[in-house]
């Protein structure tokens, strides 16, 4: 939320158009819709002003989405990864991590098969749901009909495929947000049991750092699967209420989104940049315990450590001539071991013994 | 009303029924966060125990990149959140005592909480109430001044109050009688 004339570019540079980078990201952005709409929408001649609402919500989600995003960039260790992973972006290892932290979920598979099941369900009901309303909101795809009983499906204003009306796509198409607010719907269900059953996550949870998101999560999928029972069953009763209602829901949860547990699909790429982060640097010069000499981490990441400790009034700098960040962990804890008997447990070249007990 | 954990560090006996009660305490899964160590292996059975000491700044939710680590109201240092930790290990190095354990398969940091979802309620911890010799005690802050005086030994070489890095919710003490200035056991 700086404002840029801290940084010293040069004074023709487009930062100095704006007043901070919360106005710039600001504005790129929704002249990027605009753009995007423009071209979608054959020059705004084909908008669904039904979904007007959608529209504004998303761009109040966007600037709470910067503002989140900003503030927690700028934090020292937050914006030592973002820099230097955007520099490591193009390593070989890159698609590799990025599928499995961002789309396979490897980790979660690690912590138990139904947590994944139950995050798979909710994570691609969501995202799927995404790609289709936001192209529908933004005009950026929307079906026409030249022929009686055979649909246009056009993309980014170009017509991509004449489609039966009765077809497997076609059908596809209508209830592609059905068939995700079913996966939502049982992924949400799968995680209200953990969370009621589940000692452990019954000994974290909050009411409103956990449950309020699944609430929110539920909210919109039951409400849009009620506005397809009711064209589909009640000829439409009550449809323009729920719609609002509806549409009330996506608008809250939105806007929601970047500022409580949902913020961690945003910011979860940053596991993508830590992951190259200590690859690149553990190859590129690890570093050695300053007492036993294993190597534990990359001198980089010692190096930054101390930097951002620096930068919070912390320094763990001592007599014998080390930083703490540079002793590896069980060196460290036999130097306190060390502090508190006066006896340099430390030096001793023995391995710490029966650490771990199996519950 | 106000407890805190308290070290009496030397009366240890390396029994690790605090590694195993760390292990059953219903946040926990299983692992254990806490230490024991020996103080001069092979040479003698001191041990002590080491476990977060919960500081007041912590250099570990300082360090982190996600602010996945969250300071609870009663100044317990949590396990970092599990959808927010990144898996970057900046926690582990920042630590000025070696604490947070890390999980490369899931990707995940772990470590004591205090067992938050007890001592949030006044309960202890469960290392604490499994301890058998009192090195692990549940306090409040008037017992642990009492218990400060009744330990100060003065002989101008022994102070009550071990040096460490920073300030921290947890209280650690040597209630010894120091001879000469390495302790002798």
């Amino acid at each position: 939320m700086q404002a840029n004339t801290s940084t010293t570019k040069k004074a023709g540079s487009i930062n100095n158009a704006f007043a901070s980078h919360f106005a710039k990201s600001m504005f790129l952005s929704v002249l990027g819709l605009l753009i995007l709409s423009f071209i979608g929408t054959r020059m705004f001649t084909h908008v669904d002003l039904n979904l007007y609402g959608y529209m504004v919500g998303t761009i109040v989600f966007i600037g709470g989405f910067f503002y989140r995003f900003i503030a927690w960039g700028e934090r020292p260790p937050a914006k030592i990864f973002i820099k230097k992973g955007i520099k490591l972006l193009f390593r070989k290892s890159t698609p590799q991590t990025t599928a499995e932290h961002l789309i396979t979920y490897r980790f979660i598979w690690n912590r138990g098969i139904y947590r994944w099941t139950q995050h798979i369900l909710i994570g691609f009901g969501c995202i799927l749901s995404c790609f289709v309303t936001f192209p529908l909101v933004f005009g950026w795809m929307y079906f026409t009909m030249d022929d009686n009983g055979m649909y246009n499906i056009i993309f980014m204003g170009i017509q991509v495929m004449t489609v039966s009306a009765e077809g497997i796509i076609a059908q596809l198409s209508y209830n592609a947000l059905n068939i995700t607010a079913v996966m939502v719907i049982t992924g949400v269900c799968m995680v209200l049991y953990r969370r009621l059953k589940n000692m452990q996550a019954r000994a974290e949870q909050t009411f409103m750092y956990d449950f309020l998101p699944l609430i929110m999560l539920l909210l919109v999928s039951v409400t849009g699967l009620a506005l397809t029972f009711m064209n589909m069953f009640l000829h439409g009763a009550g449809q323009p209420f729920m719609s609002l209602i509806h549409q009330w829901s996506v608008i809250i949860t939105l806007i929601y989104l970047p500022f409580g547990k949902l913020a961690h699909i945003p910011f979860r790429p940053l596991s993508v940049f830590a992951r190259n982060y200590r690859e690149h640097y553990m190859e590129q010069a690890p570093k050695p315990c300053k007492v036993c000499g294993d190597y534990f981490v990359s001198v980089e990441q010692s190096n930054d450590v101390i930097n951002v400790l620096g930068t919070n009034d912390i320094e763990f700098a001592k007599k014998e001539g080390f930083h703490l960040a540079e002793l590896c962990l069980p060196c460290r804890r036999k130097y306190r071991i060390a502090q508190f008997s006066g006896f340099p447990t430390h030096q001793v070249k023995v391995k710490e013994a029966n650490q771990n007990a199996n519950g | 009303m106000n407890k805190r954990l308290y070290l009496e560090l030397e009366n240890c006996i390396g029994c690790r029924s605090c590694l195993a009660a760390c292990t059953q305490c219903g946040g926990h899964d299983e692992r254990n966060r806490n230490y024991v160590y020996d103080v001069n292996p092979l040479v003698n059975t001191q041990t002590m125990p080491l476990m977060c000491l919960h500081c007041v700044n912590p250099a570990c939710a300082r360090s982190c990149p996600a602010q996945a680590i969250q300071i609870h109201e009663t100044g317990a240092v949590l396990s970092a959140l599990v959808e927010k930790c990144i898996g970057c290990q900046n926690c582990t190095i920042a630590c000025p005592y070696g604490i947070p354990k890390f999980d490369t398969e899931q990707n995940l940091m772990y470590k004591c909480d205090l067992c938050i979802d007890r001592s949030k309620d006044g309960i202890p911890p469960m290392c604490a109430s499994v301890c058998p010799t009192n090195t692990l005690q549940w306090l409040t802050d008037e017992e642990i001044e009492r218990k400060q005086k009744q330990f100060n030994v003065k002989n101008d070489k022994w102070v009550t109050s071990i040096h460490l890095e920073n300030e921290t919710n947890v209280r650690v003490n040597l209630p010894g009688i120091l001879q000469g200035i390495t302790k002798l056991y």
